[in-house]
Formats: structure tokens, C-alpha cells, sequence
């Protein structure tokens, strides 16, 4: 059994040293880079890159330079935790920023409470992240959340002439948040609205054709979908099929970004356009200077003419990182997490706050009716509108 | 003291001795290693001793983590009790499972302990209110180690490690006891009716042996030492996911245990071992893991099909007969 040892002593000493010098501030990001999550978390992490980018070639910050250790989180909370205290044990870094649904979140955010590590959630949107109960010195969010992105949607769907309303989610965390949210605050400001139908389909599923029919035979005027992402692509290929967009007349808002210039783009003639929907970005929105300076650089650093609109929470996510370490005049967790509380940054999407007393930003996000613009050959949202979440935050 | 039994004792002191190198990351990967040890060494008892293939060895590990986190986050039940109840739910399931899976032979087997992993699986992943579903259970408390600091603050070494060495040390100790009972059970006239049963079941029944009965004891007690590596592992990863139990983690054991060798005691220790340390070094340098890893274990299989303990013990063999010959 000797041969247990030595084989254990090898590979100890296989194992690279870690250097000790005057280094780089280093940030880990666990981000899904595999699998159909990829198509959100691979342009996050881009964004980011190209902030680091940009400050280092600024001379950084507190002149040192910033490095960004990308590991993939496979979109699975269990491996989120993996890395992410691979993160700090292996790879040392001074902060994390990252995670994408809403299972990896609040998983992420209990590694950084016992590492003590300033942790900023730039995409996972479920309450639960920075619920009281769960709220600790280190986590913080710059994405929208279930509340916010809910009653956005219920502003919106209370402006409709119509009162008979059903949902579509999935049943999971983020669904089922995102739309209690929503009906609670549609209850609220609309009393005269009803909802007809609630279906809860689990979540990726493929074959949407029963719950289609079960909530068209409850005759619903409009539709609230959180169906996001690629799954939103199935789900509407499959709803069109049978009429459905039709016969409400397009009172339909889909949520969990179904918007998107990516979504419409790869959906082309097939997108159900005439619908609401909402994205983080949108290179086609242009309302401040700094905005379309921003898409610019972002078009030429991605190489894509139509760049992704999920690039910009990692950007976002490092600003508010490295204008709280300018601000804390510091690279330790405990200082930089104090500078965090109620910072205003100046983002490419508007003057942003995270808030002191639950570490949320008031990250609202782009709002529109999708219609067919000559200009590109996909549908975009027109008037596009940053819907501001500040008066219903709470 | 045999031979053997000095080198455990070795493995063990040098175990114990990582924290003391002073990395983290180190003692991280370590505490991983020792707790997939007892994991696949218990998959080793239905493998390479009583010859039964499981493909759902996780379900139990799963369960034990479960167990565990759920005792001890929940119900704020100390260790001693909430990890000794891994064992025992583990027991339970793998009893129940079992009486089903030994009806059945060769393929009909596995793919029925398969199944039930996957159920076990679906339970965890749906069952929102107990497990917390898809999001998992974060944040299991680590066992309270107030005691030992305060022991600690008078006798050297004791004290002043961190809490995650300490539930290191506490592994190690687990794990080695419950390795030592492992060993004991393979030696004892029990574990010898399983290797005869896994050679020709036939002929065990011939002589009178209820294999069946046999049979289940074993995955009874592969099941226990499964759910007891759960609950640690549970603690140790900071939290509980419905992965666990998942398919792929049977997978992962069982590549464990053949890249190990199951011939051997000591086998699945090192396929851990060199799985965990492989899966490091190599994801920092290319995405494609897998096909290392599948690499890997086809030139085991073809080169060396008593896995890298039986690799080693051959080399060791043939030099050690060249020296004596010289």
C-alpha cells in the first residue's frame, strides 16, 4: 500500500504553486458556458472581459490591474458551488461576479457569506438572493428581480382594454416568483382584472400543446408568459401553431427576456411579432450617448453587427465592482462590500444605485411591443422603453 | 502489524497531515478525495466483491446527504446523531431497493437500480418544501467544534485550525474507521461467501448458500457506507443539490472504482484519488475532459484491467522478482 502515498505525494507537488507578489486584483466568474445557457452566460462573461479590458488599459484601478477568471458553472447550482470555491481556494480572487439562474445565485451567495468575499449577482433574479433572511454583508445584485420584473410587467398588461388574464411559467423558483409578482400587483392596480387560467408546465419542457389548449379553452384576453430564453423559442413556434397569438390579439407580455434582439433574430419570420416583451439591452435602443457609445464598442469587441444584449450585466456587474474599490480606496472584501452600500454608478444603460438596506440596484429593464422594422431583418421592440423599477421596489 | 496495516496507518497520519501544508486548497481537495474514497470503496463491495454492477449507487449517497443536511440545517440535530442517520436511511432504501434488485440478474439488474436512483432523484428535484428542490439546500452547518477550541487553547496542535480543517480532521477519522469496518467485513467468512458468489453463484447455491440473501446484505451495506460518505459529503460541499443522486454521479463512482481497480481493496481510494486530481489539473487546461478521462480508461481497460492499483501491483511484482533474481 506504500504506493498510495508516494502516489499522493506526487501529485501534491504536481500541483502549481501559487506565485505571492504584488498581483493583479483577481475576480472569479462562475457563468454557464456549456449547454443552452451558454447563449446568456458566454455573452455576460464577454461583457465583462471587455470592461477588464478597458479599465487595464486605463492602468486599472488603484493601479493595479484587474483579471477575470471565467469558470463554468454548467447552469447547475451544485457546480456553481464547486467552482466557485475553487474560485477562492485555488485561484485566490479577491471578489466573485457571476452566476446566471436562479438556483446558482443563492447557492453562490452562501459560499461568499463563509468566504467572506464580495459576491455581485449580475443576472439571477429570484427574491430569495437578497431576501431578508438570506441577506448578508457580502452578496450583491445588479439584475433585476422577480418583484421588479413581475409588477413591470403587470403596469404594462393594466394599461390593455382587457380584464380576463392567464399565465404561463414554469414551475420553479423563478416562475413561480415572477408570477406571483405579477398577479398580485395586476390585483392591485387593476381590481376589475381577473385571472382566468394559471399553467404550470416544468421546467424545459418540449411539448406545450396540453397546456396551450387547457388555457385557450379558458378564453383568456391576454397571456403574462415567464417562459425565457430558448425555451420561450419552443413554447411560441408551438403557441402560434395554434392560433393563440391570434385570438388574444397579441395581449401577450413575455418576461424572462423573450425580446430579446437575440431571440427575435434567431427566430426570424417564425417570431410572433406584435407581442410584448422585455431584454436587459437592446442595440437598437440608443437613448443616451453614453448607451450608444457603449453598443458601439461592444459591436466591435464581439465582432457582430447586432451585438448580444446579455453582455451588458457583466459590464455592469464590474463597474459597480471597481467603482466600489475606488471608492473604498481598498481591494479587501469587508471595505469594498461598505463602499457598495448605496453607490450610484453611471452605466451604459443610466445612473444606477444599489440600495442599503437589501444590496439591490434598481436595474429596470427595456420594455416594448415587438414590430418588423425594415432597418433589420429580424422584429424589434418599438417604442422601446426603459421601464424604471425605483417606485415599486418594495 | 502486517505489512498492509502499516501502510493504512501511514496513509492515514500522512492524511491527517495535509492541513499542515498550510493551503486551503489543499486541505479542499483532500477532504474531497477521502469522502469519494469511502463512497467508491462501498460501490467496491458490490462490484469487486459479490460481482453485483449498480448503477445507481448514488441514490444512497444522495440520500445520506439528504439525511444529514436536512437533520442537522432543519432540525438543528447535532452530528452525532444526524450522520449515524445517513447510515441507517441509506440502509433503509438500499434494504427496499435491494429486495427488488437481487431478483433480477446482469443487465435486468443494473438497469433496475438505475431506475431507482432516477426515482430517488425525482424526489429530491420535486419535493420542494423538504429538499429545496432544483435549488438545493445551501448552507448545511458544519458540525459544532466548540469543544475541541476549547480543549485546543491548553494542549499544542489542537487547537487554532480553521472550522474546515477541523471537519477535515473529523472526515479523515470517520472515513478510516469506517474503511478499517469495510475491510473487516470483506475479510470476514461473510465477505469470502460474497467473493465465492460473485465467482459462481451456481455452485454457492449448490452448497447451500441463500444468495440471494447474501446478495442483499451486501447492497444493504454498500448502501449504508454510500449514505455515510452523503452526509459528509453533503457538509463539506456547503450544501445539498438533487445532483447527488443523479445518474451521473453513479457514473462518476463507478469510473472510480474501475479506473482504481475493484480487484483490490485500496482500488477505488486511488481511482478517487486520481479522478479528483486528474479532473483539476486537466479542466484548468482544456474543455475536453472527457476525452482525457475516456482515454484514460481505454488503455486501462485494454492495458491493465485490474485498474491502476493492479497496474502498480504488477510493476511493483515484476521488479520486485528482478531484484531478487539479481
Amino acid at each position: 500500500m506504500l504506493h498510495v502515498l508516494t502516489l499522493l505525494v506526487a501529485a501534491l507537488l504536481a500541483l502549481p504553486l501559487v506565485a505571492e507578489a504584488q498581483k493583479p486584483i483577481k475576480v472569479g466568474m462562475p457563468m454557464p458556458l456549456s449547454g443552452p445557457p451558454a447563449l446568456f452566460g458566454d455573452p455576460a462573461s464577454k461583457g465583462a472581459q471587455m470592461f477588464v479590458d478597458e479599465i487595464n488599459a486605463k492602468g486599472g484601478v488603484l493601479g493595479r490591474k484587474l483579471e477575470l477568471i471565467v469558470r463554468d458553472s454548467k447552469a447547475d447550482a451544485n457546480e456553481a458551488v464547486r467552482v466557485a470555491r475553487e474560485l477562492i481556494l485555488k485561484e485566490n480572487v479577491d471578489f466573485l461576479v457571476g452566476t446566471l439562474t436562479s438556483a446558482e445565485g443563492p447557492a453562490v451567495s452562501v459560499v461568499a457569506k463563509e468566504n467572506k468575499i464580495v459576491f455581485i449577482a449580475p443576472i439571477p433574479k429570484t427574491d430569495q438572493l437578497t431576501a431578508a433572511d438570506k441577506l448578508h454583508p457580502y452578496v450583491f445584485r445588479v439584475a433585476a428581480t422577480t418583484t421588479m420584473e413581475g409588477r413591470s410587467a403587470a403596469e404594462i398588461v393594466a394599461k390593455w382594454p382587457v380584464t380576463q388574464v392567464a399565465t404561463m411559467s414554469f414551475d420553479y423558483a423563478y416562475g413561480q416568483d415572477v408570477t406571483r409578482a405579477f398577479v398580485e400587483h395586476l390585483k392591485k392596480i387593476k381590481p376589475s382584472a381577473q385571472i382566468v387560467d394559471q399553467q404550470w408546465p416544468k421546467l424545459g419542457e418540449q411539448d406545450y400543446n396540453p397546456f396551450i389548449n387547457a388555457q385557450m379553452a379558458k378564453k383568456p384576453e391576454a397571456i403574462f408568459s415567464s417562459i425565457w430564453g430558448g425555451f420561450f423559442v419552443t413554447y411560441s413556434k408551438q403557441a402560434k401553431a395554434l392560433g393563440v397569438f391570434d385570438t388574444i390579439k397579441y395581449n401577450f407580455i413575455g418576461v424572462g427576456e423573450a425580446a430579446t434582439p437575440e431571440t427575435t433574430k434567431s427566430m426570424g419570420a417564425d417570431y410572433p411579432v406584435g407581442i410584448w416583451g422585455n431584454s436587459y439591452d437592446a442595440f437598437y435602443w440608443g437613448e443616451t450617448a453614453a448607451h450608444r457609445d457603449y453598443t458601439a464598442r461592444l459591436s466591435k469587441y464581439l465582432k457582430d453587427e447586432y451585438p448580444s444584449s446579455w453582455a451588458i450585466q457583466g459590464y455592469i456587474g464590474m463597474q459597480f465592482l471597481t467603482e466600489a474599490i475606488r471608492k473604498a480606496g481598498s481591494a479587501e472584501s469587508d471595505k469594498v462590500a461598505k463602499a457598495l452600500l448605496g453607490l450610484a454608478v453611471e452605466t451604459p444603460i443610466g445612473p444606477l444605485t444599489i440600495r442599503e438596506k437589501d444590496h439591490q440596484a434598481n436595474r429596470g429593464q427595456l420594455y416594448g411591443k415587438t414590430v418588423k422594422d425594415p432597418k433589420y431583418p429580424f422584429a424589434i421592440m418599438k417604442p422601446v422603453t426603459y421601464v424604471d423599477p425605483s417606485r415599486f421596489m418594495d | 502489524m502486517s505489512v498492509r496495516g502499516l501502510a493504512g496507518l501511514a496513509v492515514f497520519v500522512a492524511a491527517l497531515l495535509v492541513p499542515a501544508l498550510g493551503s486551503r486548497f489543499y486541505t479542499f481537495l483532500a477532504n474531497d478525495v477521502i469522502i469519494w474514497a469511502l463512497f467508491a470503496t462501498s460501490l467496491n463491495l458490490l462490484v469487486g466483491y459479490t460481482g453485483l454492477v449498480s448503477f445507481g449507487h448514488a441514490a444512497y449517497f444522495g440520500v445520506g446527504a439528504y439525511v444529514t443536511g436536512i437533520l442537522m440545517k432543519k432540525l438543528a440535530v447535532p452530528f452525532v446523531l444526524a450522520w449515524p442517520a445517513a447510515g441507517v436511511v441509506g440502509a433503509a432504501c438500499a434494504l427496499v431497493f435491494g429486495f427488488f434488485c437481487v431478483r433480477l440478474t446482469r443487465i435486468y439488474f443494473a438497469m433496475l437500480t438505475l431506475a431507482f436512483a432516477q426515482i430517488v432523484w425525482a424526489i429530491c428535484f420535486k419535493w420542494n418544501e423538504l429538499t429545496g428542490g432544483e435549488q438545493g439546500m445551501p448552507e448545511i452547518p458544519y458540525p459544532d467544534f466548540g469543544w475541541i477550541e476549547r480543549i485546543g487553547a491548553s494542549v499544542p496542535l489542537l487547537g487554532g485550525w480553521r472550522t474546515a480543517e477541523y471537519f477535515y480532521f473529523l472526515c479523515t477519522v470517520l472515513v478510516a474507521a469506517s474503511l478499517w469496518a469495510l475491510h473487516r467485513i470483506v475479510t470476514s467468512p461473510f465477505g469470502r461467501m460474497l467473493t465465492t458468489i460473485r465467482e459462481n453463484a451456481e455452485r454457492a447455491e449448490f452448497i447451500g448458500v441463500n444468495v440471494q440473501r447474501y446478495e442483499l446484505a451486501a447492497f444493504v451495506l454498500a448502501g449504508t457506507f454510500a449514505g455515510l460518505a452523503g452526509g459528509l459529503f453533503g457538509i463539506f460541499n456547503r450544501g445539498v443539490f438533487p445532483d447527488f443522486a443523479y445518474w451521473t454521479k453513479s457514473s462518476e463512482v463507478l469510473i472510480m472504482t474501475l479506473l482504481g481497480g475493484m480487484g483490490t481493496f485500496f482500488g477505488p481510494s486511488i481511482g478517487a484519488l486520481v479522478l479528483i486530481l486528474l479532473n483539476q489539473q486537466i479542466v484548468s487546461y482544456t474543455e475536453y475532459w472527457p476525452l482525457v478521462l475516456g482515454t484514460v480508461l481505454v488503455v486501462l481497460l485494454f492495458g491493465f484491467p485490474g485498474g491502476l492499483a493492479g497496474a502498480v501491483g504488477a510493476l511493483s511484482g515484476r521488479l520486485l522478482r528482478r531484484v531478487r533474481s539479481a
